[in-house]
């Protein structure tokens, strides 16, 4: 990885979505977080690199993890953080987003990590403030993150991501990480596969250039790596399926099925687990399962992000 | 009030001087005189301008004045303001006021607040109470009443009885039914334009197939209801004006379904918003809420077959669908902005700057002619003896929205630069000069 072209700085100011990301971006931000997950594998997991960088982490939507992993990054490079909840819009308690966000960086923060209800939330923040911003996931969106650490997990599990096939299962019609996972797979020259029921999948997402399929036992024999997505019913504003019980007869996924096939495959998924929907217990914590790995990962991959938007 | 318009290119159809370039003697609200080199008299006014262009007076099919209920976004003044400074003599507004126009009072109101003002205000009436889709309105009276036309306006008809009762009890005073089609329970909390844009920016798309059924069902109620009345005589074209008017339509399919219903003889007309003349669903990419329309922006495939669609007479009119809404409603999260742009000051620059398809005579048609007939306003016409009614323009003006009359300024063009702007308008008697 030592060939003098190597960029070393980011094409964008802001994390907005994988969509507006280069190639060499990525590549620089998965070789950074490469060197960022060795350090918090040392004895010493802290780096002085963000000292004086004020990180605010503003969630309007429900989040354990992505939050979690957000602060530790933040505090692993030295940042001082501080934390904003608010469950719902912030437009029902009366203040804008707008506002909320001006408040906030009136108490002089350099970087706002959000996450909303509201694809292009990140977007409109982003030309109306200072600060860098990190989209933790708008909406039905983009969550670029997670497919940043997704696609680091399958180069540190299988040696590259260009070349191999992924097969995107679940409801990718609601999913964020879907839509960041196929741009960025894509960009890095893998092939992808959505498969789903056919209401889960939307009408033109083969104008992206991925396979649709809905068999759950023909994306997996065709796979490398399967990328199993939650069934999101909290983002479900109409039915969509009859009930998680035929959901999981047709599309969930088995240890049996895993070990039936003739070739080992990843699995994976971004949290968290619907067990007994999508993954039976057996399936999510077998051997194929780099689902720990990914959420270890989330943390160094968070960390590049956070320090290249830093150098800019 | 004496008005000497000196050189001006007549734009008129129905005008025995279209396409000469006369003066125009205006006296007492007349036209007294059309000719070359007319002596100017003592005390009249003289227009003279470069490329000076004069039409019948414009017509909008759809604006909302917000007004009652939501004046700090427009109210009946500011709204006929910004419609003289488009061009336009006369406007129909729709019923979404708050109230509703759903009774005599509120139409009453919205008439007494229209006197005196620049242009004529014509109003449409709600078809049900609170243009809820329920009870009738006492659409009689209110016509009698003097309501133009009927429709619900922002809210689409869903319930077929309803449209089909419409249609039935409107046939006694040949009223006029516009509505936007829409099936709702399609479109529910979509954002914009279901179809590879709306994939890539994870948005519930508003498939244009959620208005080319209900055109399809519409089309055939009003068949069904003529045939009833034996109205429908087989072949032969049924005399204007229109019992069914379908506003704003976006898609390509639309204007297919329209055309051929024209084609079968049905007394059926439409009309197109400006700015989906302009714009595609890619110009959503940047989250853009002032670009936050319903219809939404749809292919540009879809635009291209409007544009076809004004060109073989399938729609009839241009209309700005001008919806005022202020910052609080649109500087927001694009799914918690409300829909609608302004366009009574940007329509004509629009949709000149962008026409590839259209003579301007055809243009000036669909804003005068076209527009009357529907609204079954009196013809309008550049002609010795008539009223005055005109609108006075420059299509090869340009010129940078950067200034709007209206209260709101939600307006996708405010800073762009337009070719074609109105210079001013006569009308009732006066002469309102733009620039």
């Amino acid at each position: 990885m030592a060939q003098s072209t190597r960029q070393t700085a980011l094409s964008v100011r802001h994390l907005l979505g994988i969509k507006d990301l280069t190639e060499a971006d990525i590549q620089l931000i998965l070789d950074t977080a490469k060197e960022f997950k060795d350090v918090i594998n040392r004895p010493i997991k802290k780096v002085p690199s963000l000292r004086d960088i004020t990180i605010a982490n503003v969630f309007f939507e429900n989040s354990t993890r992505t939050r979690l992993s957000f602060e530790l990054a933040e505090k692993r490079l030295s940042a001082d953080v501080v934390n904003f909840s608010a469950s719902g819009s912030s437009v029902k308690k009366g203040e804008t987003l707008l506002d909320t966000v001006n408040n906030i960086l009136a108490m002089k923060v350099d970087m706002v990590v959000m996450r909303h209800s509201s694809p292009g939330a990140p977007h409109y923040l982003s030309s109306r403030i200072k600060a860098n911003v990190v989209n933790a996931g708008d909406g039905t969106h983009e969550h670029p993150t997670q497919a940043l650490l997704d696609s680091f997990s399958i180069r540190e599990k299988l040696g590259d991501v260009a070349g191999k096939r992924v097969a995107i299962i679940g409801d990718i019609t609601h999913s964020r990480v879907a839509l960041s996972n196929i741009f960025c797979l894509q960009k890095q020259g893998a092939e992808v596969m959505v498969c789903g029921p056919t209401t889960l999948i939307p009408k033109y997402i083969n104008s992206l250039g991925v396979k649709v399929g809905h068999n759950v036992r023909e994306a997996l024999a065709w796979c490398d790596v399967a990328n199993v997505l939650r069934i999101q019913l909290e983002r479900q504003q109409i039915k969509y399926f009859p009930s998680l019980r035929e959901y999981s007869l047709y599309y969930g996924i088995s240890k049996q099925m895993l070990d039936d096939l003739d070739r080992p495959i990843v699995l994976m998924h971004p949290g968290p687990i619907n067990r007994g929907v999508e993954l039976t217990s057996d399936a999510a914590d077998s051997t194929h399962s780099i689902i720990l790995d990914q959420v270890e990962n989330g943390v160094a991959v968070r960390m590049a992000v956070l320090y290249l938007l830093a150098q800019l | 009030m004496q008005l000497l318009i000196r050189a001006a290119h007549i734009v008129d159809a129905a005008s025995s001087v279209d396409g000469q370039v006369c003066d125009v003697l205006i006296e007492n609200g007349l036209i007294q005189q059309i000719g070359a080199d007319i002596t100017a008299p003592d005390n009249a006014r003289i227009i003279e301008e470069a490329n000076l262009h004069v039409s019948p007076g414009w017509v909008d099919l759809r604006a909302l004045a917000q007004d009652p209920g939501f004046e700090h976004k427009e109210d009946i003044t500011s709204v006929c303001r910004a419609a003289a400074a488009g061009g336009f003599t006369d406007i129909a507004l729709l019923p979404n006021t708050q109230p509703v126009v759903d009774t005599k009072g509120t139409l009453g109101y919205v008439r007494r607040m229209a006197e005196g003002q620049p242009v004529t205000v014509h109003v449409i009436a709600a078809i049900t109470k609170k243009a809820a889709g329920e009870d009738f309105t006492e659409m009689i009276d209110l016509h009698h009443g003097g309501a133009v036309a009927f429709s619900d306006g922002l809210h689409p008809l869903q319930n077929p009885d309803l449209l089909l009762k419409t249609l039935q009890y409107l046939q006694p005073i040949g009223g006029l039914l516009m509505n936007r089609p829409e099936e709702q329970l399609l479109t529910r909390f979509g954002q914009m334009h279901e179809g590879v844009q709306s994939t890539l920016l994870g948005m519930k798309g508003m498939p244009a197939i959620a208005e080319e059924l209900i055109i399809e069902r519409d089309l055939r109620l009003l068949a069904y209801v003529l045939e009833d009345a034996g109205a429908l005589a087989s072949g032969s074209p049924l005399p204007s004006p229109p019992s069914l008017h379908f506003s704003t339509i976006s898609s390509a399919r639309s204007v297919e379904l329209i055309r051929q219903a024209k084609q079968r003889g049905l007394p059926v007309s439409c009309d197109v918003a400006a700015h989906q003349l302009v714009f595609d669903d890619s110009a959503l990419a940047g989250f853009d809420t002032n670009l936050k329309v319903n219809p939404p922006f749809r292919s540009a495939d879809d635009v291209a077959a409007l544009w076809q669609g004004l060109a073989d007479g399938t729609i009839d009119a241009i209309v700005s669908d001008h919806t005022p809404q202020d910052a609080e409603s649109k500087n927001l999260e694009f799914d918690l902005a409300e829909f609608g742009v302004t366009g009574l000051e940007t329509l004509f620059g629009a949709v000149i700057t962008h026409n590839t398809e259209l003579s301007l005579g055809q243009i000036i048609e669909k804003l005068t002619i076209r527009a009357r007939q529907i609204l079954r306003l009196p013809t309008v016409s550049i002609a010795e003896g008539q009223p005055a009614s005109l609108t006075l323009f420059d299509p090869a003006k340009q010129w940078t929205f950067d200034r709007s009359l209206s209260k709101s300024k939600n307006s996708p063009f405010l800073g762009q630069t337009l070719t074609g702007r109105a210079i001013g308008t006569v009308h009732l008697g006066q002469f309102h000069h733009v620039v």
